[in-house]
């Protein structure tokens, strides 16, 4: 999931300067899961603006702030809701929801969150950047764990000089990733796959951005 | 004979590292090592090591090279992109620096600039590759170049960082991608650097094993909390034990040396401090060893 992080009060507040009535969106895929933009977390910072003298004109979370048809279709159009009510939208929303909205209304659309990575969740709690979208996975070649996406450098031919006692240099917190692939392929008995990757450079164009994906009929 | 031909005909290495200034002022990097001069056979320059500003890695082997000192550049993926990293090998070549030392680099986060941009594009097998390519007349696209640089490629392998299977993968991808020679970090123990020897030569590379003296107990420990294997006991407690650590240090990462020369194909100094007894050691070993016949 595209994983968030809710700004600072002060800052949405400095963002907010000038305005009057303030619609928020949240979103409850990522923003939700991630306890820092889904309607809960909207409903809260709802309360602090009003409190610092914003009239909060309207607090919606689609399932899916990404995708038009659920924040624009013609049984429910919250974008209009909020356009005809307020003189801002503010999105805790990912950075697509948000430019989505923006791309649709005629006020002012900022932003409560940045969008920090697409990763995976624990326990509610741990959410860990598991895919940078390169555009051309590799991780079957890896027992399924992306050392693209993992391994700081991006190496794909195995680990770096640093990677000592099975943590990763830049950080020993974390593991080294090569390490946690190497355990995996022992652990599925197949310790030659790797071996035998072949890892040629990679060819950038494939995650030069912005990427447009077309479904085909 | 210059350090290529060295390689060449299986002459033993002694190496040593130099770090260009943080600024301008190179002339004093140059009089630091005059005491080396014509005994070191190469210099490796580093480039922006551990991620800090430093003078540029190739103006400062074009320094050393005028100086007569004969440079091996190094080159890291971290700071540039493929067109970049070809473009620094084919200056290289045509300022007449053959040697360069070719690795993937340490992270930026690591240095005194973390807000900078990684750009790790290709890693180190990747870069070797593109030395190996250039070679051969062409550009990694195909393009066909006007005059063909010749360089002597070389890599580098930490014997202390792991998991070992995939670090000897790697090793083993860098030297059948065109490393010549390999230069490690810094090794305390005589059966490590026999082992690690024997690894690379296996593989087909002329290993150059990486000493570094030691100068002090605070400085033993930083090593043992950055590579915890990499540090034995007996060094620790020798050095507790000593009156002079830093001597002590010294004679220890020498005694070592001693023991490669014998059965080894070279050695790389990572700092430069005792350049006069350094020096002293190199004639030693070059005039009155048992070993001279191998220099």
């Amino acid at each position: 999931m595209v994983v968030v992080r809710l700004k600072p009060l002060e800052e949405i507040l400095e963002t907010l300067k000038g305005f009057k009535r303030v619609f928020i969106f949240g979103c409850e895929l990522g923003s939700s899961r991630c306890k820092n933009g889904g309607l809960k977390e909207a409903k809260n910072l709802g309360e602090e603006l009003e409190k610092f003298g914003f009239k909060v004109t309207g607090i919606r979370s689609p399932g899916g702030t990404c995708v038009l048809e659920r924040i624009a279709s013609p049984e429910r159009n919250l974008l209009k809701e909020a356009e005809e009510s307020s003189d801002v939208i503010l999105s805790l929303a990912c950075g697509a929801g948000t430019q989505l909205i923006a791309e649709n209304v005629d006020i002012p659309v900022l932003t409560g969150v940045s969008t920090i990575f697409i990763g995976a969740e624990r326990k509610g709690k741990y959410f860990d950047e598991y895919c940078i979208a390169c555009g051309d996975c590799i991780i079957s070649k890896t027992g399924g764990i992306c050392p693209v996406a993992r391994c700081p450098k991006s190496l794909t031919a195995g680990p770096c000089g640093g990677a000592i006692d099975g943590k990763c240099e830049i950080d020993p917190s974390m593991p080294c990733i090569w390490y946690t692939i190497a355990q995996r392929l022992e652990k599925l008995n197949q310790p030659d796959v790797l071996l035998k990757l072949k890892t040629p450079m990679r060819d950038y164009r494939k995650s030069i951005y912005p990427r447009r994906f077309v479904v085909e009929d | 004979m210059s350090f290529s031909k060295k390689i060449k005909n299986g002459k033993f290495i002694i190496t040593a590292e130099v770090a260009p200034p943080r600024g301008i002022e190179w002339k004093t990097v140059i009089e630091s090592i005059e005491p080396l001069k014509g005994k070191v056979d190469a210099f490796n320059v580093t480039d922006n090591q551990r991620s800090m500003v430093r003078m540029s890695s190739l103006a400062m082997s074009k320094l050393l090279l005028d100086s007569g000192f004969e440079p091996i550049f190094q080159l890291t993926c971290r700071d540039r992109n493929r067109i970049a990293l070809q473009s620094e090998l084919l200056g290289a070549a045509a300022l007449g620096i053959k040697n360069v030392c070719l690795m993937t680099g340490d992270f930026t986060t690591l240095g005194d600039q973390p807000d900078a941009k990684p750009v790790f594009d290709i890693d180190s097998i990747h870069l070797i590759q593109t030395a190996k390519k250039l070679e051969s007349g062409v550009l990694l696209n195909g393009k066909e170049l006007k005059g063909v640089p010749n360089f002597t490629v070389g890599a580098v392998y930490n014997p202390f960082a792991g998991p070992k299977v995939l670090q000897v993968w790697k090793l083993r991808k860098k030297i059948e991608a065109g490393a010549e020679f390999i230069q490690t970090q810094p090794v305390y123990d005589v059966r490590v650097a026999k082992d690690v020897h024997d690894l690379i030569e296996s593989l087909g590379a002329i290993p150059i094993i990486g000493l570094l003296p030691i100068k002090s107990l605070k400085m033993a420990n930083f090593m043992k909390k950055l590579n915890p294997t990499s540090i034995p006991n007996r060094l620790i407690e020798g050095l507790e034990r000593a009156n002079n650590p830093a001597q002590y240090g010294w004679d220890y990462v020498i005694d070592i040396a001693h023991a490669i020369a014998e059965f080894g194909k070279g050695i790389h100094f990572m700092l430069v401090g005792k350049t006069a007894e350094l020096a002293a050691f190199i004639d030693y070993l070059r005039n009155n060893s048992p070993y001279n016949h191998k220099f």
